[in-house]
């Protein structure tokens, strides 16, 4: 993944992801990889041997709040840069009515993704409510001691709810961002993907985005 | 002397080795009635288990703490009511961990074998296996776990575990002028608590009962209360659950839980058996 073969050395380069773009997106999912191994140690006593890995049941309980704070700090960045690149239009909803074709990969008749398709917008949104929804039940967790009971009872529910289908949209977009598309983990990890690449996956951005800015990069960088 | 094998551990997946034989269950009882207030259960208590609280501010109420502490955990709680007829009443209760049949601090824990119940039923805190996340206290529908800031474990009664452990009373027990405070078999002790409660209804006291609170499946901390009607008067809750959110997470939510990562992770690696990737046009 990180290696680029001969021929996409040769290819014309359409930048895909600032720098900071870039940083950003890896420091939420480095934080969110740690909360999530962390959190699951402690969800599941079958899964306790995560602990082990991350220093023991003592410092996972004494580090994972805190990393809980920095993957909200990270996320808070990372939405100020997106979330009008995130806003879901009439085409967007129309692909999520037909998403069910998406997966099944007959993708006739969907509409044109721009930068962003409906589906990587939808996570960016559950992301953005489930963390909240982590942080205020988190915190309420963190110290047993002064928060109320009526609020302790509701967060140790809301908790692991909210971290489970938080991670489960996880697991879609590593698959997606990986596996079931070649070349976008390559635009998130070394800022750029091919021409082919865009045109097929973000057809409407790249029409926009090669057409006015032409940033299209020669190989030599 | 009642021998302990370990019937539940906390956060430990499967049933501990079997028990072979029968064995006993012991009790605390607790005549709320005989209790004269004069806290030598407190102080044998802290000499004991060596330990030393500072005390906040004199609050106009001779009881000793507000509530117990991490290193306090035996209270004698004052409560001063009324009753029926309007004649005050001045209630004494001790305080102090419950060791509940089902224990919603073991059910909350997430750390193996940082909580644990013996078949004599005794729960108890191992504190080499605890992580501090404090979920014990959630757990508990008595509030006596508390937590020490200074360490991050949390704390409570162990029912003298040690001393019990070698046919030895509890130290509280031990201290009791008045023998209000009992220890043995559950099974002895329950049928001595009915022995003093048909005194007391007979005495006129018409509403005496024993608390030993069916929510979590009965106490091995009994009480002979003159007004089971209103236990709350003694600062014990009316019908103590395990919260139902706990019971939840714990339980269905757990499966369900599970269910989906597992889903999800072999759902997307199927996906991408059945249909590839999806290649540039």
């Amino acid at each position: 993944m990180f290696v680029t073969d001969r021929s996409a050395m040769n290819e014309p380069r359409v930048s895909r992801f600032s720098v900071a773009e870039r940083v950003i997106h890896w420091l939420v999912a480095l934080s969110f990889l740690y909360v999530a191994l962390t959190g699951l140690a402690i969800w599941s006593p079958r899964l306790y041997w995560l602990a082990a890995v991350f220093g023991g049941g003592f410092t996972v309980r004494a580090w994972h709040p805190w990393a809980g704070l920095l993957f909200v700090v990270f996320f808070t960045a990372m939405f100020r840069n997106w979330r009008r690149q995130m806003r879901l239009d009439r085409d967007d909803r129309r692909w999520l009515r037909l998403s069910h074709r998406y997966a099944v990969h007959d993708f006739a008749g969907l509409p044109e993704a721009g930068r962003f398709n409906a589906g990587q917008k939808s996570l960016f949104w559950m992301q953005a409510i489930f963390g909240l929804l982590l942080i205020a039940s988190g915190i309420v967790i963190w110290w047993p001691a002064v928060m109320p009971r009526l609020l302790r009872e509701i967060a140790v529910l809301i908790h692991p709810t909210a971290a489970v289908i938080s991670i489960g949209g996880i697991i879609l977009h590593i698959y997606m961002g990986t596996a079931a598309v070649p070349g976008s983990f390559r635009g998130m990890i070394q800022g750029w993907v091919t021409p082919g690449w865009a045109a097929s996956h973000h057809p409407k951005w790249y029409r926009e985005h090669v057409g006015s800015t032409g940033t299209t990069r020669s190989p030599s960088r | 002397m009642i021998e302990a094998f370990i019937k539940a551990i906390s956060a430990t997946p499967g049933k501990p080795a079997g028990v072979s034989r029968r064995t006993d269950t012991v009790a605390k009882m607790i005549d709320t009635t005989t209790c004269i207030g004069c806290k030598a259960c407190e102080v044998a208590c802290q000499e004991w288990n060596n330990q030393q609280v500072t005390f906040g501010n004199f609050e106009g109420t001779y009881q000793t703490m507000p509530d117990l502490a991490h290193n306090f955990w035996n209270l004698i709680k004052f409560n001063e009511t009324e009753s029926e007829i309007g004649t005050p009443l001045w209630l004494m209760s001790k305080y102090q961990c419950m060791h509940c049949v089902d224990p919603g601090c073991l059910k909350a824990c997430p750390a193996p074998g940082a909580i644990v119940q013996y078949t004599n039923g005794i729960v108890d805190f191992n504190h080499d296996a605890c992580i501090g996340c404090g979920y014990c206290m959630t757990g508990c529908p008595f509030d006596v776990p508390k937590m020490n800031p200074a360490t991050n474990k949390v704390h409570k009664c162990t029912l003298c575990t040690d001393r019990v452990s070698v046919g030895l009373e509890p130290a509280c027990i031990k201290a009791c002028p008045t023998n209000c405070l009992s220890f043995g078999t559950r099974e002895d002790l329950i049928r001595k608590a009915e022995d003093r409660v048909s005194t007391l209804q007979s005495d006129g006291f018409r509403n005496a009962g024993i608390y030993n609170p069916p929510g979590v499946g009965g106490t091995h901390v009994v009480y002979v209360l003159a007004h089971a009607d209103q236990p709350e008067a003694y600062g014990l809750p009316k019908d103590p659950h395990i919260p139902w959110t706990v019971a939840l997470w714990k339980g269905p939510l757990k499966w369900i839980g599970n269910v989906l990562l597992i889903g999800g992770i072999l759902g997307t690696f199927f996906h991408y058996v059945r249909y590839g990737p999806q290649r540039d046009e």
